[in-house]
Order: structure tokens, then C-alpha cells, then sequence
């Protein structure tokens, strides 16, 4: 499976994590589709706590983190 | 004894407490996150603290930026809270920088630093403050926050930096909503990383995004790993090989 972990505003209206069938998504990009996430919204996008652009294929026991952009002031 | 309760700490103690009398400290920002950070900085007897921010107050930072009150609103940030931090601690010296960053004076203003803490609040400032701590080798203190959700991490040369995570590709095009309580625990969470790097004691927080969740009541670690193409990393270690 590939496991989808959601950070902050993410979580709202989901699980903070949810479990895909790799069979049925080949990129990261896929997995934000399925979400309805768009590119933009996310800041960060790791795969097993690597950066990764939107179009990384993603396989079985993937770990994938979704955060979203902060502020500070 | 102002500093009694801390010096029953073993971890601190007397020798402890000349060290952070010995630190400086530069504190980039002086807004929701920047207000916890300096409060306990200066509380705690660091003995040199920088304040960089080039704002005036403004009526919407009094829901979170409680180093200024209702009658410093027009007032330069770092003064307001400069007045106030004098007010609680006259043994540290408090000094201010009241000019915005840019990437040709950032190294000027941070070097000498032990530690600086990142409690900006735009993704071109955070990169730029990493780059130039990095190619200086300073630990950097970072935090974020959004709504009832925040972050912690540590930053160093040797260790991820937010442009290693693709932050830098990021735009923010609105406001990001924030409650004062949560920009105040994620502040608290860098003060304390900032006095752990500056002793030496712990586990700093490197590769370690610890991130909070306000509404579940979690924290919860995320370990990243330092890109291998990371532009300010590759930047850094060119800016070394050429010394
Ligand atoms: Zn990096």
C-alpha cells in the first residue's frame, strides 16, 4: 500500500492518513488528483522524507507528506 | 536571584548560564512567533539578542504579537518590543535592525550569531535567511505556523534545510490564518530549541520536523532527508571551497 500522511490544514474534511492501492496511481501528482489537492497548495510534498516534484512515480510502501504553506508574523 | 529556578537545572547550572550570558542570538522577525521567542530568550539571560524586522504595528498582529500593545500600533516592531524585553531583563542587550533583508546585507547582519530563529513570515525570506546561515555555518532555528497547526525544525549545514523539502518553489498569495495560541506554542518549541543548540544539551531537532496539531492535540515527528541537488546546500559548499 501506499501511505498518505496529511499535515495541518490538510487534515480538515480527511483522514490524517489514508491508505492507496499502488496499482492504481503511478506519480505523486495522481495521488493529488485523487484528493482534489492542487499543485500549488502544497508546499511541501515528500516521498519517505524526500523531496519530490509532483511527477515522481510512487510503488508499494511508499510514505507520501503533504504540508501546506505557513507563515510566521 | 533572577536566574535561581534555571540554575537548579543540571543541564544549566552556573556554567550553563555564563554560556548563554556569553551568546548572541539574532531573532529575524518580531511578530507571533518572534514574541514567545524574545520573551524567553531575554527571560532566560541570553546575553546578546539581535531583533531584525522592518514593520510598523499594525491593529491585526494584537491577536498573536503580544510584545506590542494597543498603543505601539504605528510604531517600528523592533522598538515596541525592544522597550518591552528592556523592561524585562535590562541585563540583556537588546539590539534592533530595522531594515528588510535582502540577500546583499543578510550575512552582514547574521554573522557572529550563534543561533539565529527564523519567525518570518514569507518563504523568500525563510530561504534567504537559510542560505546565508548555512554558508556561515550558523544553526538555524525554524517554525512555522497555520491555523491550529505548526512546525519545528532545526536547520544546519549538514543537515536538511527548507529549500531541501522544495519550500523555495512556493508563492503565497494571501494571509495565512493564525491563532495567536499557536504561533505562542511554536514560538516557545524554537526558544527552546534556540537555548538547547546554544548549551549544547539534547537532541536538536535536525532532519526532524516535529509538527503540531492544535485541534487533535498531537505532535508528531516527520524525518526528512537533505535533497542531493538542494541549490543552497551546493551554494554554501561552493562558497566554502572558495575561502
Ligand atoms: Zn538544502
Amino acid at each position: 500500500m501506499i501511505e498518505v500522511r496529511f499535515f495541518a490544514t490538510f487534515r480538515e474534511g480527511r483522514d490524517k492518513v489514508s491508505l492507496l492501492e499502488p496499482k492504481d496511481f503511478k506519480t505523486a501528482g495522481d495521488i493529488l488528483d485523487h484528493f482534489r489537492i492542487h499543485r500549488e497548495e502544497v508546499a511541501i510534498l515528500l516521498i519517505n522524507g524526500l523531496y519530490s516534484p509532483a511527477d515522481t512515480a510512487v510503488k508499494d510502501g511508499d510514505v507520501i507528506a503533504l504540508f501546506p504553506p505557513v507563515g510566521g508574523g | 536571584m533572577r536566574y535561581e529556578r534555571q540554575l537548579l537545572i543540571p543541564q544549566i547550572g552556573q556554567s550553563g548560564q555564563e554560556k548563554l550570558k556569553k551568546s548572541k542570538v539574532t531573532v529575524i522577525g518580531v511578530g507571533g512567533l518572534g514574541s514567545p521567542v524574545l520573551t524567553y530568550l531575554v527571560s532566560a539571560g541570553v546575553g546578546r539578542i539581535q531583533i531584525v524586522d522592518c514593520d510598523v504595528v499594525s491593529e491585526s498582529n494584537l491577536n498573536r504579537q503580544f510584545l506590542h500593545h494597543t498603543v505601539d500600533i504605528g510604531r517600528a516592531k523592533v522598538l515596541s518590543a525592544q522597550e518591552k524585553l528592556a523592561s524585562l531583563n535590562p541585563e540583556v542587550k537588546v539590539s534592533t535592525v530595522n531594515q528588510r533583508l535582502n540577500p546583499d546585507n543578510v550575512k552582514e547582519y547574521i554573522s557572529g550569531s550563534d543561533v539565529v530563529v527564523d519567525c518570518v513570515d514569507n518563504a523568500e525570506t525563510r530561504i534567504m535567511a537559510a542560505a546565508a546561515c548555512m554558508e556561515l555555518d550558523i544553526p538555524l532555528v525554524e517554525g512555522g505556523v497555520r491555523g491550529f497547526y505548526g512546525y519545528v525544525m532545526d536547520i544546519g549545514k549538514d543537515y536538511p534545510c527548507l529549500s531541501c523539502l522544495g519550500y523555495d518553489t512556493v508563492k503565497q498569495k494571501t494571509p495565512v490564518p493564525v491563532l495567536g495560541v499557536t504561533a505562542g506554542i511554536i514560538g516557545c518549541m524554537q526558544a527552546n530549541e534556540c537555548i538547547k543548540l546554544l548549551l549544547g544539551i539534547g537532541a536538536p531537532l535536525y532532519g526532524r520536523m516535529l509538527n503540531y496539531d492544535g485541534l487533535s492535540g498531537n505532535w508528531e515527528e516527520v524525518h526528512v532527508k537533505k535533497a542531493a541537488d538542494c541549490p543552497i546546500h551546493a551554494r554554501a559548499e561552493a562558497g566554502k571551497r572558495g575561502k
